[in-house]
């Protein structure tokens, strides 16, 4: 049973292109569900076969491609990987149900759900770097065409703000990669793209200079995609006009490889940097600055997907706090943050999608009093409104709680910032709850319904996940602990910290 | 003749064809000053050919004049349709695909 | 035999949410039975376990690990179980009330199953062996708490008034989080450094190794961790200035006011402080002598606040609303009585603290009830529109003046026969005095006694301007059923009877941190000189409130009229609850954050990043740039020859120079 992995990218391949070639809505939505789901067993198979009590890479697959470039594709999973594999098998198959109803050129709506899924899983597979950068682009395309063709009225605009962001910190990031090869080659006179044989290279690039050229350029890509401030104003944009199931995976899994980067990528790299000091303290800043601003243009908007937004930006700020800190516990509070959040914001911006879909309109003062006819959206968003505001016994306090608790150790002035957001987190969940959801009902708004019920039953799903991963973080905190422990022994021993 | 004079020609052709092509514009004159470009080239190629003892570049020279004469063709035919269209083979009027 | 199960204390109401939430709806009384049943499995576990260590003066201890190096396990000493049996036993009888009360409410599966939940959520915070597990139920309560507030959601009222409670204490919750927070990292920093060692039996935030590692703990920071705590159990039970929103979260259905916000969460602030009180006696005594800086300000902020919300008590015109701040005030009691005997008796005042928490929960949820009889036959929550309800709601009147009896603390002293709040308020009040005498510190005192005396008016003033007189408006009024009286009697038995159980009491919560003593040894000589005067005071301080009350309210022998008007600035400062609703969301909430801070950073987003850098620097160089070059494109096919055959002679000439050649 090997070659699991690239069955599992191939999978849901082969149903893009089948389901680009359907005719009908009802073919194209029951492949892409079913190569969706076939792609997150093989995921449960892995998962349950995975070893979390030791953090190299395991199921690991190699195939030669260009052997006189040094290319070939590798696949691996460790605790980094494994965590986002699941989530993204989860969110996608949950994607395409909660959008059963889709009609607008069916067949390519979820023929390009399915390409995400096949980007992102190569994204936290691949553990070559040129293969890497190959899915990293992979992921961009389809969103761009689920923003421009199924978005909102300023699609355009916002379909390209999203891909000039994105595309520009890639090729930023993509010259870091190269000068990470040519050096590589350099030194050892043979061409390689295998990622971790090209990190432990960094640390022989002589000049400091160079060297935090190379960190910062790669930090650059990953900050842009988390989005951390200052370069988050493509995400509120892009989730305004994108469609939900295009806002969920943008939210819920293309953020994620932001932060993905910063654990494959930048901890590895970090203590050999010219001046790692110094890029500590600027992580820690970018994080509780995202933390904090976040929290308070979200407390600015009026439109619910909007605020929604930016709390993505608030939250997916600890995962840049919790790396900084480089405290295995941290860390690991970090990564959990990535899986947890990519829960919670899939319910959110589901949610968001309903009200749109029922009421016709998502700005928080028009709404009002919308649980008297839609009793179950109210309950289920409640409930992800809950989660991301952290409640304890959800997900969400689990990663923020062990963020806090352990970043202490290294950043208190960090921490007690970030801890003032808390109270504004709760401010902003509440309030729209209280303007959007509870009160008298706007008779505006006419006789509206409650969700369908594929897209109610997805979003309970994603709430069992969150309270279950809430009350026990273990099956997947462990695997994450551990690789965080390789991760911060390295750096231990290099005296970055004590 | 030394190979000098040959390739002194065919300079002289090519400038020729060079200075027909940037100063001119009429689309016929155009057409005209690459036929000589290319002539220049030939002349070169039939020129080395025949003082090294080896065919082939006599080979190329009869494949590029075959090759100008289907290039001319397809040139002349577009300067054609052209003139059909807009009445003139004035290249400066045709600017349409220009910012 | 029952402390082998405490864990389903907690797990059979959670079980019972479950079924009812999703049950609810196809059973009688949208399924009211399950949570009663649940809850009175739980209470009967906690009787039993009670009466199974009580002997022995033993705990029962559980523990299992959780995630990185936390764990989730009971710990029932004698804290724990005085609490467990006061909530679950008070939470059945307000189960049992409710049937009677929610009967006419559609939404009764989601009422039983949010009150079933928070049940669970409050036994759970108290037999928490730890201070994470602790904090979590902690939320959970609060989060209950949002939702029953906000159970008439389409009230606007409601859901602003759930808001504020959620956001408020939540201001305390990140106090407390960042007290755990500083104590997770102090703690881990002492096993670190080897001082001292946890193995897999106890774990890092458990409360028995907490306990163990406060000498080491540096004496600063263990200020700082319980002063943050404090913080939390300031907002939990509504102490000044977080006591906001416990008057609005009165929206809420009158059982949830009972239940939550009178008888047992608005107590888990008290409660922490009791559960953490050897690290609150641990503290240095930088600000008094002798006396632990936590400590103090413990009684400072609590003393305060009962005075200053009993003053708010006396101009409140809802039914409700004047019973809210009573809590305020005997919360303030309690925490008054943590600090202030905790500096003289040391960690007896758990004890002292304890008794006047479970007194007040059978009084207060027995007030609530009795108001929400009221409420059920008038129809009304405002007193100026009762009136005369004495001849119709016999039983609720009796009961009500027997609960306010209790609270205003009225009993004979010397041959100790009296209400339960006779025994556990005047405790207080004289430790107060013990206090002032012992540190010559008498203002907390002061606050207490003053407190007693406004106590003792407001609730009487409510009583007689409800029960006695003449109906004042036309509203059809009735006793009500059965399944509502019978609570209140036996609510109203333990109001009346609770204070005889006192000496064993104490004894028994001595136990709890036997190994803190505090001063107590030496003191016990001088504590019993307090001379018949100030024995006698809260007592008398209690009849003259009453006295005071039927004199005005009742036979009208003062003309209120000049006083209680809007001309009047005091009484529109108290009616106004000191602008605090003002101060606290319109200035705070609204204007600053919302208006000041969220709205420049929406314009530094807006206007700045994407406006000022993205679109004018970064986006109009780029594009000015293009206009540049895309002149260079003349289209013009001459020109790009031009510049072709020139830059090729240019290449050969440089060609030539540099290398040579013929």
């Amino acid at each position: 049973m090997a070659a699991l992995i690239s069955l599992m990218i191939a999978i849901p391949l082969l149903g893009a292109i089948i389901t680009f070639l359907t005719r009908t809505r009802e073919q194209a939505r029951s492949i892409a569900l079913l190569t969706s789901g076939l792609s997150l067993v093989i995921s449960l198979i892995l998962f349950s076969r995975f070893d979390s009590s030791i953090s190299t890479i395991q199921f690991g697959e190699s195939y030669p491609w260009i052997a006189s470039l040094g290319v070939s594709l590798k696949f691996g999973l460790d605790g980094i990987g494994m965590p986002l594999v699941l989530l993204s098998n989860i969110v996608i198959p949950l994607t395409v149900l909660f959008a059963w109803g889709e009609t607008k050129q069916a067949n390519q709506f979820y023929g390009l759900i399915l390409l995400e899924l096949v980007g992102v899983l190569g994204v936290f597979t691949s553990l070559d770097f040129f293969v890497f950068y190959i899915f990293w682009e992979i992921v961009l395309i389809p969103m761009y065409f689920l923003i421009s063709i199924w978005g909102g009225p300023r699609k355009d605009y916002s379909a390209i703000k999203f891909f000039i962001y994105t595309h520009v910190a890639s090729l930023v990031m993509l010259l870091a990669i190269f000068s990470l090869y040519f050096n590589a080659w350099q030194v050892s006179g043979v061409p390689n793209f295998d990622m971790f044989y090209l990190l432990k290279n960094y640390s022989v690039i002589e000049s400091p200079l160079l060297k935090d050229a190379i960190f910062l350029a790669l930090l650059f890509g990953f900050l842009v995609k988390m989005p951390a401030v200052p370069f988050h104003t493509w995400l509120p944009d892009a989730h305004v006009e994108a469609p939900t199931a295009g806002s969920v995976i943008l939210a819920a899994l293309l953020l994620k490889m932001g932060g993905y980067g910063l654990f494959r990528v930048i901890l590895p790299i970090l203590p050999f940097s010219g001046s790692p000091g110094k890029l500590i303290s600027l992580m820690a800043i970018i994080g509780v600055l995202s933390i904090l601003y976040g929290t308070f243009l979200a407390l600015a908007q009026r439109d619910l997907k909007k605020m929604v937004a930016y709390s993505s930006i608030s939250h997916m700020g600890y995962v840049t706090l919790g790396a900084a800190a480089l405290i295995p516990l941290s860390v690991s509070g970090a990564m959990f943050q990535q899986f947890s959040h990519g829960l919670i914001t899939a319910v959110l911006f589901m949610s968001c999608g309903v009200i749109q879909h029922s009421a016709g309109t998502r700005i928080i003062h028009d709404l009002g009093g919308i649980a008297k006819h839609m009793p179950k959206l109210a309950f289920l968003m409640l409930a992800g409104f809950l989660a991301s505001l952290g409640l304890p016994g959800m997900s969400g306090f689990i990663a923020e709680f062990l963020i806090l608790v352990n970043s202490y150790f290294t950043l208190p002035t960090f921490v007690i910032l970030a801890l003032f957001g808390i109270v504004f987190t709760a401010g902003y969940h509440l309030w729209a709850m209280q303007r959007a959801v509870f009160g008298t009902y706007n008779e505006k708004l006419g006789h509206i319904h409650d969700g369908a019920d594929y897209g109610i039953a997805s979003m309970a799903i994603l709430v069992l996940l969150i309270i279950f991963f809430g009350l026990n973080p273990n099956p997947v905190l462990t695997m994450m602990t551990t690789n965080a422990n390789q991760l911060l022994n390295f750096v231990v021993l290099r005296g970055v910290i004590t | 003749m030394s190979l000098y004079t040959y390739l002194l020609i065919s300079a002289i052709i090519f400038a020729i064809g060079a200075y027909g092509i940037i100063t001119q514009r009429s689309g016929i004159k155009i057409l005209m000053c690459i036929e000589l470009l290319l002539n220049s080239a030939n002349l070169n190629l039939v020129a080395f050919s025949s003082f090294n003892g080896n065919a082939t570049g006599q080979v190329f020279a009869i494949f590029s004049i075959a090759i100008a004469a289907a290039e001319a063709a397809i040139g002349f035919a577009i300067l054609v349709a052209l003139f059909r269209v807009r009445d003139t083979i004035n290249l400066d009027n045709i600017n349409i695909l220009r910012w | 035999m029952f402390s082998d199960y405490a864990a389903l204390i907690v797990l059979l109401p959670v079980i019972a949410f479950v079924l009812t939430l999703f049950l609810g709806k196809k059973l009688p009384h949208g399924g009211a039975y399950l949570p009663i049943a649940a809850i009175a499995g739980s209470f009967i576990i906690s009787l039993g376990t009670f009466l199974e260590i009580y002997p022995t003066d033993g705990i029962v201890q559980q523990s299992m690990p959780w995630f990185a190096g936390m764990n989730l396990g009971i710990l029932i000493d004698p804290l724990a179980v005085v609490m467990l049996m006061m909530v679950s036993f008070v939470s059945l009888l307000i189960h049992i009330y409710a049937v009677g009360y929610m009967s006419h409410d559609p939404a009764k599966p989601r009422y039983f199953a949010e009150t079933s939940l928070f049940t669970a959520a409050m036994l759970s915070v108290i037999l928490s062996d730890n201070i994470l597990q602790f904090f979590i139920s902690w939320e959970l309560v609060g989060l209950c708490s949002f939702l029953l507030i906000g159970f008439w959601y389409h009230k606007p009222s409601a859901a602003a008034a759930a808001k504020k409670a959620f956001l408020v204490t939540r201001v305390g919750d990140v106090m407390f989080l960042a007290g755990i927070v500083l104590l997770y990292v102090n703690m881990s920093e002492i096993i670190t450094s080897r001082a001292f060692s946890v193995g897999p039996e106890n774990f890092i935030l458990q409360f028995k190794t907490m306990f163990e590692a406060i000498p080491l703990i540096n004496p600063t920071q263990l200020t700082y961790i319980t002063l943050l705590f404090f913080g939390g159990a300031i907002g939990k039970s509504g102490q000044f200035p977080l006591h906001g929103w416990l008057p609005d979260a009165m929206e809420g259905p009158t059982t949830v006011s009972a239940l939550i916000h009178a008888a047992t969460m608005v107590t888990a602030g008290v409660y922490l402080v009791a559960r953490t009180f050897p690290m609150f006696a641990a503290t240095p005594a930088t600000l008094s002598a002798g006396v632990p800086d936590s400590l103090l300000i413990v009684a400072y902020v609590g003393g305060f606040t009962a005075l200053f919300a009993a003053t708010m008590g006396l101009v409140m015109n809802d039914i409700k609303r004047v019973l809210a701040y009573s809590t305020v005030s005997q919360l303030g009691y309690m925490m008054l009585a943590l600090g202030t005997a905790g500096a003289v008796v040391g960690a007896q005042a758990v004890g002292i603290s304890m008794f006047h928490l479970i007194s007040h929960a059978f009084f207060k949820a027995l007030l609530f009830l009795c108001a929400g009889s009221v409420i059920h036959a008038v129809g009304t929550n405002d007193i100026r529109e009762m009136g005369g309800l004495f001849g119709k709601m016999k039983i609720t009147g009796t009961t009500m003046f027997i609960a306010a009896l209790a609270l205003a603390g009225i009993g004979i002293p010397f041959i100790n026969i009296g209400t339960a709040g006779f025994f556990s308020k005047d405790m207080i009040i004289e430790k107060a005095f013990e206090y002032g005498e012992l540190k010559g510190d008498f203002i907390p005192y002061a606050f207490a006694i003053i407190a007693a005396l406004l106590t003792s008016i407001y609730i009487f003033r409510l009583w007689f301007m409800a029960f006695t007189g003449k109906p004042r408006s036309e509203r059809h009024s009735h006793e009500s059923p059965g399944v509502m009286t019978r609570p209140l009697m036996i609510l109203a038995l333990f109001a009346l009877f609770f204070g005889f159980a006192h000496l064993g009491f104490y004894d028994y919560l001595n136990k709890n941190f036997e190994l803190m003593t505090g001063e107590k040894a030496a003191l016990e000589g001088e504590s019993l000189q307090m001379s018949p005067i100030i024995v006698l005071l809260p007592v008398i301080v209690g009849v003259l409130g009453l006295l005071i009350s039927y004199a005005i309210y009742h036979r009208r022998m003062l003309d209120m009229s000049k006083l209680v008007s809007t001309q009047n600035p005091l009484y529109k400062l108290l009616l106004n609850r000191y602008y605090e609703p003002k101060i606290g969301a319109d200035i705070i909430g609204v204007k600053l954050t919302h208006d000041v801070v969220a709205q420049s950073g929406e314009f530094v987003d807006r206007k700045i990043i994407d406006g000022l850098v993205i679109d004018n620097i970064i986006g109009n160089t780029l594009f000015k740039l293009g206009e540049f070059v895309r002149k260079l494109q003349t289209g013009v096919v001459q020109n790009y020859a031009s510049v072709t055959i020139l830059g090729i002679g240019l290449l050969i000439i440089i060609l030539r120079i540099k290398f040579g050649g013929t």
